[in-house]
Parts: structure tokens; sequence; C-alpha cells
């Protein structure tokens, strides 16, 4: 029972971070800003929900002489959080780098300090 | 323009033709259709896949029963077509010996970290997952019998971790694994592969890729099992060409056929 109500818990995070992710891509007003909420929310919240699943596996453990492959789910899960942790990130900078190197121009607001010209803003 | 209007009366009557022929078709999942309820006097075929399958081929997944043993000899020149496709591909964009049109556009790097900082992550991101996605990919190919998968998807899955290296990189380093001569030869592989196992049937006096009579040479325990590793050895003669037409498709077309620079 305690085991399913973590894993809900973990779920509903997830799902509200897809909600924020979503809401971002929309709302957002440049390339930029969009692309980083979709990398940010949509990483953490996979990763939450997938977690969350992981947890409900749990809900049938009762030992490991018996429900050693309850563990081999979990572990295959944990896989995929991870294999996600590592490709999101880097496919959106992969995705911010090419735009950058397009010379996608940022939308900056007034009274904003612009970096753009900085050391750190050539390539 | 007149050969787009050529074009589209060809395009026009072949989906006429095509659409006419969906018409004489039983409606999908109809119980009475001949696939389904058989016709008088018979059982119906997919009952037999269904009922007899494992009997026959000791194979838990039945799409890779029928797919590598009772059509074997379709899936065969499936793979041919995936061949021929990439040897049209490589008929029509392969430049051979002209290194004046274009310049390189990069310094070569050495390795995938190298030069231009903001690959560094980049590269290690794919240095890290290219082995993990090849491991995958040889466990989707030889897993196909219990699980989806097979030939064809795990021989996608490890052209895509070449594509991967060359799209990080660049070209030059992803044929420096898989060059140009071994990738033609490991598509000539595959499909003699697969042919191979036919013509040995045929040796030992049976059908073409009739993998039952290959037990005294495969050494198993009856002749079921000798299917079920001539599917998998079959499995692996078309991941073979699927990889490497995979891949020659998409370093022809992503350097317009130099072979150069790529994307």
């Amino acid at each position: 029972m305690i085991v399913t109500i973590i894993s809900v818990i973990f779920i509903l995070l997830g799902l509200l971070f897809f909600l924020g992710a979503a809401v971002g891509l929309i709302r957002f007003p440049d390339f930029y800003t969009r692309t980083h909420a979709a990398g940010k929310g949509d990483t953490l919240s996979s990763l939450l929900v997938i977690l969350g699943f992981a947890v409900y596996q749990l809900k049938d453990f009762h030992g490991f002489s018996h429900d050693w492959p309850i563990l081999l789910v979990i572990l295959k899960l944990l896989a995929v959080s991870l294999f996600i942790f590592l490709t999101s990130p880097s496919s959106t900078h992969a995705l911010m780098d090419a735009g950058w190197e397009d010379k996608v121009e940022p939308e900056i607001g007034k009274g904003r300090p612009n970096h753009l010209n900085d050391d750190c803003g050539k390539f | 323009m007149l050969s787009k209007v050529f074009a589209t009366i060809a395009v026009v009557i072949t989906g006429g033709i095509l659409l006419y022929g969906v018409s004489d078709f039983p409606g999908f999942g109809d119980p009475h259709s001949p696939a389904n309820a058989g016709v008088p006097g018979q059982a119906s075929i997919s009952q037999y896949f269904i009922t007899e399958s494992y009997g026959d081929t000791k194979v838990p997944n039945i799409v890779t029963s029928v797919l590598a043993d009772y059509r074997g000899y379709d899936t065969m020149f499936e793979t041919v077509v995936i061949f021929a496709a990439g040897m049209a591909i490589f008929a029509i964009l392969r430049v051979v010996g002209d290194d004046s049109e274009r310049k390189p556009r990069r310094k070569q790097e050495s390795s995938f970290t190298n030069g231009d900082h903001s690959r560094i992550i980049i590269g290690t991101t794919c240095r890290l997952l290219v082995p993990v996605i090849q491991l995958f990919a040889l466990y989707v190919i030889a897993h196909g019998h219990h699980s989806p998968g097979g030939g064809f998807q795990g021989g996608v899955i490890l052209a895509a971790s070449f594509i991967i290296i060359a799209l990080a990189e660049n070209l030059n380093s992803a044929l420096k694994r898989l060059s140009e001569t071994n990738y033609l030869k490991i598509a000539c592989i595959g499909i003699l592969i697969y042919a191979g196992f036919g013509v040995m049937c045929q040796v030992l006096e049976s059908d073409f890729l009739d993998y039952g009579v290959l037990q005294p040479i495969l050494m198993t325990d009856g002749p079921e099992m000798a299917r079920s590793h001539s599917m998998l050895g079959v499995e692996i003669g078309v991941a073979f060409t699927v990889t490497a037409i995979m891949f020659a498709i998409y370093a022809n077309l992503s350097s317009r056929g130099l072979l150069r620079d790529g994307l």
C-alpha cells in the first residue's frame, strides 16, 4: 500500500513536470528558452515517471528467493532512465548548438544585460 | 514540367489499380475470410500457425517462425530488395575519383573530443552510448526467436550506431570503422549466408530453405531445433545486409556520393 502511494506520488510529480515542459514549449518567447523548457522538463519528468514504475514493481516483492525477477525488471527500468538521463540533455544541447551555429538570435528583453558580444558569446 | 505531368499520371494509375485491388480483400479481422476460417474441408492457415508452429520449429515467437521459416523464400528476396536499394543508391550517387570538386570543410579530428570545444558533450555522450547501442542491436538480432526483433530491426539499430558516429564527429571517422569495401562485402556476405542455408538444404536432398534436414550438420536434438538454429543463422545474414546497406545509404546521401565530410 505504502509502495503504491509512493509510486503514484512519483508519477504525478513527473506528470506535473511534463505539464510544465509543455506549457514552457508553447509560452516561452524564443528558440533557446523553448528548447530549455523541453529539455529540462522532459528529462526530469521521464525520470520521475520511470522511477514511479520501478517503485511500483516493489509491490509484489517479498523475498530474494522467489521474487528476484522483479529486481531484474527494476534494473531494466533504471537502465532506461539512465539512458534518458544521458541522451535527452545532450540531444537538447546538440539542438541548441545547431541553432547557435545557424545564428538564431535569442530574444532579449528591454533593460536586460546583453552578453552576446562578450568573449563568452563568441565561438 | 511535362515529366511531372507524366509522373502524376503514372502515380494516379498505379494508385487506382492498387486501390481497386484492395476492394477484393476480405475485411480487416473478418472471421469468415479464408485466412481466418479456412476453406471448406481444411483448417485455416492462421489456426495452423498458432497451434502448430511451436511444435514445428521450437520458436515461441510465431512472427519470427513465419517470417524466417514458413515464408523464408519471401524474406530472402526482401533482403535482396534492400540490397538492390543500396546498389541503386551506390550507382546513382557515388562519385569516384573526383577530388577537386570540394575541399574538406573541417580539419579532420583524430578523436571524438579533440578540436572544437562545443563538440565535447556530444562526442562524449556518443562514445558512451555507441557500445551500448551495438550490444543491444546484437541482443535484438539474437533474441528474435523469443521477443520482438530479428535481423531487420537489429541491423537497423546496428547501422544507427555507425550513423551516430558519423553525426557526432564526421563521416570519415565512421568510415574508418566500417569502410566502403567492407560494407559492400558485408552486404554481399549477408545474402550469401541466407542463400547458403537454402542451398545447403538442397545439397542434403531436400527443398530450398527446408531447414529440418540440416540437423546432422548443426548437431541438434531433432529437426525442430535445426529449424530454430537455422532461423538464427538466417537472421544474422539479414542483419549483415541491412546494417551495411543502411550505413551505405546514409554515407552516400549525406556526402553526395563523395564519401567525404558528411553533414
